[in-house]
């Protein structure tokens, strides 16, 4: 039996109120799994909760059937998380960042460096590698906080909103990577509003709202849950949300 | 239309100004047990003010020259650290405010801008200045003496003078070192401009057998601030009308003269500031070089890029050492020339405590991207040792200063001044470590948050070591 890259049971989160209750989710190695929900349906939570920034209040998270709980570090070692506000620092420049992150990762510096070099060749990002950071738009920032993800190698690539800020053929260059990383045998979850996006690349899809996963499958089996087969994510996306907008 | 409408129409000078007065007063607005506290003093200083006022309703206050000598002096005083501040405070209006790019596509003269940015400087280099004279100013020139109604007058026209004078400072700095460099060099300047006056005088004192009285008899002799043009400060203060006049007709015309020739300079210098801070062309050196083989490496390598490329640490960092220089005098040297060598012994000690903690807040607390930290498989506790190390590297050069000058008077006693002044040191990163409370970088500036627990056990160690440190030194000495 396959170990599965992401199993979640039970989690649940409140803060001022539920925002998670009771979420249950099991994400297949190699698989490429788009998380959808309205604004605030928890999304960011749950995926913060499994990259151990967010304590759970209850509930458990397997990744490649390390418990985080138990041993957080080593399960840490092998995911990485890329937030919508890229975690970088202004004052220093993309080489100096991905030295930083490749040395929490306790990447050997050689193979590190050759690493750092390749990603920003590819990400284009080479030219401004001894640039500081705090002159970047919010697509370079974007692609600066992508390569550090990278750098070392994850086997399960968290994304929160990936393709925020970056131009056309920047977006269309990560949605390739990401399927690039698929095909190595890496998992991927992104969150994303661009319905598109998830309907183009992803091999799951989990809809998300009012704190625990209302619909999840292949786009198909999304729109028959919708009790429709010929409409488009963005469609089946709107009946199930406001199915469950209406039972709240 | 109200009548403030009609006074202050949308988009004119007064409606902007308006518009950064409130801003400004929101920012203040914080729930905070020491915001109360803080209330709490002023109310009770205002009483005090009012007490001394009532005290002093029947005494006569004239203008005679030793007043007018101190006017004058406080005056400098005052203009220096306004000068400062508005340095400061223009720097972050520049580059950090954020509204300019919305302020500059609307459409209002660009010298409307500007002349509402200075206003909102002036009012805030004003503000400290006013809370430490009015309370007892006003109440005693409402209680019989309305000529002293030229104090907050005189006020006014100097922080408007300073806004003009910190504006052009900073907008010529950004001229001449470029965009890259200003920020740094603006801050280094603003140090300068703080510490010179206090420099100065302690010279003075010291050219003066270390006594202020005779420092200020001198000046009082001299007709410093009493005679000519010197006089004018001292005799607005006291209300006479020419002299208000004529101070407050060149705040206004300074204030009118920067918006019309700063205004190029305030939109290329924000213009300038959104472009790139760094090298736009690569080093040509090799990647590897930023690459480290340890944990400790990695971190301590980040950390001292950081501190050494963050301008108001370069600020802060040069201020202690200007007021380093004299505290040498003012503690190397008694009133009738004793030496008091266990006084900079504890001021070492006090300097290291305050500097690493300054620096461990930075490190450790204003962390900017802890959720980096925390989805890394590291342990926390090897991250915070590598950034309290570089800390005290940073902390090092400065600390080491005074034992060093201890030394040509008794080896043994910097010896023994440098073990305490590190384990004070020491001590205050590890209770920035461990009570740290997070923050932002861009606080520490104003005044970096901390809990009050922190800061007490600062003060404890502080008061110990530097105890211990100054009666080593008396007895070692």
């Amino acid at each position: 039996m396959t170990i599965p890259a992401l199993r979640v049971r039970g989690l649940a989160k409140s803060f001022d109120k539920p925002v998670i209750t009771g979420l249950d989710l099991e994400i297949a190695p190699g698989e490429l799994y788009a998380l959808l929900g309205p604004n605030g349906a928890g999304k960011t939570t749950t995926l913060r909760m499994v990259t151990g920034l967010t304590r759970p209040d209850r509930g458990s998270i397997e990744i490649y059937g390390i418990d985080a709980a138990a041993d957080p570090l080593a399960a840490k070692a092998i995911t990485a998380w890329l937030p919508d506000e890229p975690m970088l620092y202004d004052k220093l420049t993309p080489s100096e960042y991905l030295a930083f992150v490749a040395g929490l990762w306790r990447l050997d510096p050689g193979a590190a460096a050759a690493e750092a070099e390749r990603l920003m060749h590819w990400l284009e990002l080479w030219d401004v590698r001894d640039t500081r950071c705090e002159g970047f738009s919010r697509g370079m920032k974007q692609k600066v906080a992508l390569a550090g993800a990278l750098i070392h190698d994850p086997r399960l690539l968290i994304l929160d909103e990936p393709l925020t800020g970056l131009d056309a053929a920047m977006a269309r260059a990560v949605k390739d990577a990401l399927r690039d990383q698929v095909e190595a045998g890496k998992t991927v979850i992104v969150t994303t509003h661009i319905l598109d996006v998830a309907e183009r690349m992803a091999d799951r899809i989990g809809i998300i709202a009012g704190g625990k996963l209302l619909a999840e499958g292949t786009l198909a089996e999304l729109r028959a849950q919708a009790g429709a087969d010929d409409v488009t994510l963005e469609d089946a996306f709107i009946r199930l949300t406001r199915t469950e907008t209406q039972a709240a | 239309m109200s009548v403030l409408g009609r006074l202050a129409p949308p988009g004119s000078f007064l409606w902007l100004t308006r518009h950064e007065m409130r801003v400004a007063a929101r920012g203040l607005r914080k729930h905070s047990f020491t915001r109360y506290l803080g209330y709490a003093l002023i109310a009770l200083y205002v009483a005090g003010g009012c007490v001394a006022a009532a005290a002093l309703q029947n005494v006569e206050i004239r203008p005679w020259p030793a007043a007018l000598t101190g006017v004058l002096t406080a005056a400098i005083v005052m203009m220096s650290f306004m000068t400062t501040q508005a340095v400061l405070h223009s720097q972050r209006t520049l580059y950090e405010s954020g509204d300019l790019d919305l302020l500059f596509s609307a459409p209002i003269p660009g010298e409307v801008i500007l002349r509402a940015k200075l206003a909102a400087i002036a009012g805030t280099v004003m503000l400290s200045f006013a809370i430490l004279v009015l309370p007892v100013a006003l109440p005693v020139a409402a209680l019989g003496h309305p000529g002293l109604f030229g104090i907050p007058l005189l006020l006014i026209a100097l922080a408007m003078l300073a806004a003009c004078l910190g504006l052009a400072i900073t907008l010529v700095l950004a001229r001449i070192a470029g965009p890259r460099a200003a920020r740094t060099v603006g801050q280094i300047v603003a140090a300068l401009l703080g510490g010179a006056l206090f420099l100065f005088s302690q010279f003075s004192r010291d050219h003066h057998g270390g006594r202020v009285e005779a420092v200020f008899e001198s000046l009082e002799h001299s007709g410093f601030g009493s005679a000519g043009l010197s006089g004018i400060p001292g005799q607005a203060a006291f209300g006479d009308p020419i002299a208000l006049f004529i101070l407050l007709g060149l705040a206004l015309l300074a204030f009118w003269i920067a918006g019309l020739v700063l205004e190029r300079l305030f939109l290329r210098g924000f213009q300038d500031g959104g472009v790139r801070l760094s090298r736009a062309r690569a080093s040509g050196r090799p990647v590897r070089r930023h690459f480290r083989r340890t944990l400790f490496g990695t971190v301590f390598a980040k950390e001292f890029t950081l501190l050494a490329r963050d301008p108001a640490l370069a600020f802060q960092m040069l201020l202690r050492l200007i007021y380093l220089a004299p505290l040498l005098l003012a503690f190397g040297h008694g009133a009738e020339g004793r030496i008091l060598l266990p006084g900079l012994a504890l001021a070492s000690v006090a300097v290291a405590g305050q500097l690493v903690g300054s620096l461990a807040w930075l490190t450790v607390s204003a962390e900017d991207t802890p959720d980096l930290l925390t989805v890394a498989p590291v342990d926390k506790a090897a991250i915070g040792r590598a950034k309290l190390a570089a800390a005290l590297a940073m902390a090092a050069p400065v600390v080491v200063l005074l034992p060093i000058g201890l030394t040509f008077r008794t080896p043994a006693g910097a010896l023994f001044t440098l073990l305490m002044t590190a384990i004070a040191g020491s001590l205050a990163g590890l209770i920035e470590l461990k009570l740290g409370k997070p923050g932002q970088r861009k606080q520490f500036r104003r005044n970096r948050s901390g809990s009050m627990v922190a800061g007490l056990l600062g003060m404890v160690v502080t008061l110990t070591f530097g105890g211990l440190a100054a009666a080593g030194v008396y007895f070692i000495g």
